[in-house]
């Protein structure tokens, strides 16, 4: 009823200029609680009734199949059909879980998960049929999901499966609500470190444009210190005509120009040996060095295919809202917080999300879509554009390295590895400045230490390392430093190698010190027929080459890559394979999935990915201005699964640390020159 | 102005002419398998057959659908019966997110149409303009080739 009012006044031309005068929102911060999953929270995520299961999930759904593995383990360990158990997404209603982040969905939550399966179990064949069932915590190897059989180690078809290849909603922007507005917050063209307001708009030419709803000035809190200007359609194709007739001036603090993001984490301009966060305390000696090598990565978008999404509802009894979020939570934490509400009274329903990599883990379009619902009375949809996933999100930060090896008789005895980023864990995007400061005293930033202390006998060795805030935000993105880090220290073992007269494999395996480690080396170069070399491709210089890594101290990785460049210098990934030990496997198909996912963004590493920035902002606005891999970009892949009985680990973030590493040492071998900066110039390579 | 949808002649209301044929599938008709990725053209999440030509939806008008068949990836399945291509994408579990699928299906099935034992070559020149951050190519690939073996 109330709706019904609201539009015909919208649509017989009345300005609905809601909320004159900008809220205050608080300026503390909300931090993400991140509690570890135990048996007893594990009972409110299974359900059972009259002979079938309830699986809510407890983690995200993002394209890592949780959902799948987590119903394997369930149907194993309660010794159901596969069509008993029903899978869900949970909403906040459920006990709060921690963010989906970190590869470590199966390792932290698959066994708690079995447990509370295996006590329902019990408690189902004792007689019980309804009340809550205690929990007794059994050993690990009494458990039956984690032996091999007809479900775990199996890889049945994927959960959500049909509805994505049917077409069914499944994300938060095919939520339809009754009587459903289309929302959008602008915010000006900006770094979002500087204050900015709307000043003047044009709400005449607006409101004429056929659909224009609302112009809403309390549209939520700033993201970073943008303010923004929200406007509400009845159709999402007005919000662009709207947007273009409003003509928004804004108000800039923009009296400083920003400093240089170059030139800020430039490894050289900081004093050797003066970086403040140490990951390896050894001394390395004075003196020349054997290898000395400059890397330069720069800023990537995380660029899923899903712009994130939100719909947004307030009812009597509160606010609901659907999101593609990574930590439904913590937006419920936030959302509470900025709307004064009690967080009884906010609901955030997970949807499954279209791609994340660790982007979607803050409270950003849901706040806005929350606002403008609230200021319409009606349900608000919002789905950001490519432009604003760029300017408004946070990115891998750039990193630049100098990685300096010394050698004797084939061996390392020093290494001194010094890099220069921004924060990824204690990101700018969620941790203003002062805070900043303060984590940086205390403990650093632990996402841009992440894969710094190379698995590796290196005699004196010295890791150490600055986080300094940018103009663009960064943050998590697929890996945290992992990726950056792997790339530049098995760069420097490549070159170190060389400088050994020694083949690089082999030249690995004397320095590894983990023997899962030295097994995936083992077995990749098996897979790959590694002595055999690339073959030839005409008109093209062909190289080979290999590295490897340890993701969080529980995963392993080898990779080999082929590369062909041509005259012009462009270099083509053709071949790739991969040898992964993440321990005991639940669904090794989904594990291959998401080696082959990492194998992808290795090849983004090196090929594609960049985030063009001027003036301190990011100015890319379309795929064509920060570019992804394409299918004619990757190679036929292979991957060797080592199922070992080892403990529970991820996959998500494994390959990473090695695949870039890889192609950047085949074109080493190809070109005779080493890549030191990325995404590669053709120019640089060619003849 | 109308146009078949799936079969099925369709008349948007008046309000709706000037949106973007994607807008009207998924948020009017509530055809939500096509998805937004960008809106401008590149990143082929939204690919629908216009006449079994894939078309990007978020930048087709209604007027360029007047009187053609549009299909959707919600029209490509008989009743319980996937389509080939849809079995296809099952069983080499293509999907990982699966935000990108739909518009790889509906290029797929265009491709398998028009050259059902495409090479190599004809699959890049067909699906290159489809993108997915997932990194999902190479079983696409195979899920295509899977569908021309059994044709
Ligand atoms: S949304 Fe249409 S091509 Fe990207
Ligand atoms: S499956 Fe995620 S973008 Fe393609």
């Amino acid at each position: 009823m109330r709706r019904r009012t609201f539009l015909k006044a919208a649509g017989g031309g009345l300005v609905a200029l809601i909320g004159a005068g900008a809220a205050v929102w608080s300026q503390a911060p909300i931090f993400p609680k991140r509690p570890a999953p135990d048996a007893a929270s594990a009972l409110g995520w299974i359900s059972h009734r009259d002979g079938a299961y309830v699986l809510t999930l407890p983690r995200i759904e993002m394209g890592q199949n949780i959902t799948t593995a987590l119903k394997q383990i369930a149907c194993a360990e309660l010794g159901t059909d596969w069509r008993r158990v029903t899978v869900e997404m949970h909403d906040t209603n459920m006990g709060r879980v921690r963010a989906t982040v970190g590869s470590e969905s199966i390792m932290h939550f698959a066994e708690p998960l079995a447990q509370a399966c295996a006590a329902l179990r019990d408690a189902l064949a004792s007689g019980q049929s309804e009340g809550e069932v205690t929990v007794v915590t059994r050993p690990f190897a009494d458990l039956r999901a984690f032996r091999a059989g007809p479900i775990v180690g199996a890889s049945p078809e994927i959960a959500h499966g049909r509805a994505i290849v049917t077409g069914a909603p499944l994300y938060a922007a095919d939520v339809t609500r009754p009587g459903m507005l289309y929302g959008r917050v602008l915010r000006a063209p900006a770094s979002t470190e500087l204050t900015s307001r709307p000043r003047r708009w044009n709400s005449r030419a607006a409101r004429a444009v056929p659909g224009f709803v609302a112009i809403v000035e309390d549209c939520g809190p700033p993201i970073g210190k943008a303010r923004g200007l929200g406007i509400v359609t009845s159709r999402p194709g007005a919000l662009d005509p709207v947007a273009r007739a409003l003509a928004v001036e804004w108000d800039m603090d923009d009296a400083a120009p920003l400093p240089d993001m170059a030139m800020l984490i430039d490894v050289d301009a900081h004093a050797p040996g003066g970086l403040p966060h140490l990951v390896l305390d050894g001394a390395p000696q004075d003196g020349l060095w054997d290898v000395d090598m400059r890397l330069d990565i720069p800023l990537a978008a995380h660029g899923p295919i899903e712009p994130r999404a939100a719909v947004a509802e307030w009812q009597e009894d509160g606010l609901s809202v659907w999101s593609g979020t990574q930590d439904a939570f913590y937006v419920r934490d936030v959302l509470a917080d900025a709307f004064s509400v009690t967080q009884d009274r906010v609901v955030v329903t997970s949807c499954r999300v279209g791609g994340a990599f660790g982007g979607k883990t803050l409270c950003t379009v849901e706040a806005e879509a929350a606002a403008l619902s609230r200021a319409t009375s009606a349900p608000v949809k919002i789905q950001w554009t490519r432009a604003q996933e760029y300017a408004l999100g946070f990115h891998r930060p750039p990193s630049s390295h100098r990685i300096r090896a010394r050698l004797a008789e084939g061996r390392i005895t020093d290494w001194d590895h010094a890099q220069v980023s921004s924060h990824i864990l204690f990101t700018g995007a969620g941790v203003p400045a002062w805070l900043q400061t303060g984590t940086d005293m205390v403990i650093g930033d632990p996402g841009v230490a992440r894969g710094m202390a190379a698995p590796y006998k290196l005699g004196r060795a010295r890791a150490a390392y600055d986080a300094i805030r940018l103009s663009v935000h960064a943050g998590p993105w697929r890996g945290l430093g992992a990726g950056p880090n792997g790339l530049a220290i098995e760069s420097a073992i490549d070159e170190a190698a060389r400088v050994a007269g020694v083949d690089p494999l082999s030249f690995r395996l004397d320095h590894v010190t983990d023997p899962r480690l030295s097994d995936v080396l083992v077995r990749v170069a098996a897979l790959s027929d590694w002595s055999s070399g690339p073959p030839q491709v005409a008109g093209a210089r062909t190289g080979r080459g290999v590295a490897c890594g340890i993701y969080k101290d529980t995963s392993y990785a080898a990779v080999v890559a082929d590369v062909a460049v041509d005259a012009c210098g462009s270099v083509r990934v053709t071949r790739l394979w991969c040898a992964h030990d993440c321990g005991f496997v639940i669904n090794p198909d989904q594990v291959r999935a998401q080696c082959e996912g990492n194998l992808a963004w290795s090849v983004g590493m090196i090929l594609t990915d960049d985030l063009p920035t001027q003036q301190g902002r990011v100015v890319a606005e379309t795929f064509a201005d920060a570019p992804i891999p394409r299918m004619t970009d990757l190679p036929e892949i292979t991957v060797d699964l080592i199922e070992g009985t080892g403990p529970l680990s991820g996959a998500g973030e494994t390959a990473i640390v090695a695949g870039p590493g890889a192609i950047a040492n085949a074109l080493r071998a190809a070109t005779g020159r080493r890549a030191t900066r990325f995404p590669l110039q053709p120019t640089e390579f060619a003849l | 102005m109308s146009f078949i949808l799936n079969g099925y002649r369709q008349e948007p209301p008046a309000e709706w002419a000037d949106e973007p044929l994607l807008f009207i599938l998924r948020e009017h008709f509530g055809l939500v398998g096509a998805k937004f990725g960008c809106g401008v053209g590149i990143c082929g999440a939204c690919t629908v057959l216009v006449d079994n030509v894939p078309t990007r939806a978020c930048i087709t008008t209604l007027d360029d659908v007047e009187g053609r068949q549009v299909q959707t990836i919600e029209g490509l399945a008989k009743g319980e019966t996937l389509h080939p291509v849809q079995q296809a994408w099952l069983d080499h579990a293509v999907p990982q997110c699966g935000y990108c699928q739909a518009g790889q299906i509906m290029t797929a099935v265009a491709l398998l149409n028009d050259t059902p034992a495409p090479t190599d070559q004809d699959i890049d020149a067909a699906m290159d303009g489809n993108l997915c951050r997932c990194g999902t190519y190479p079983r696409i690939r195979a899920a295509i080739l899977h569908v021309a073996e059994g044709a």
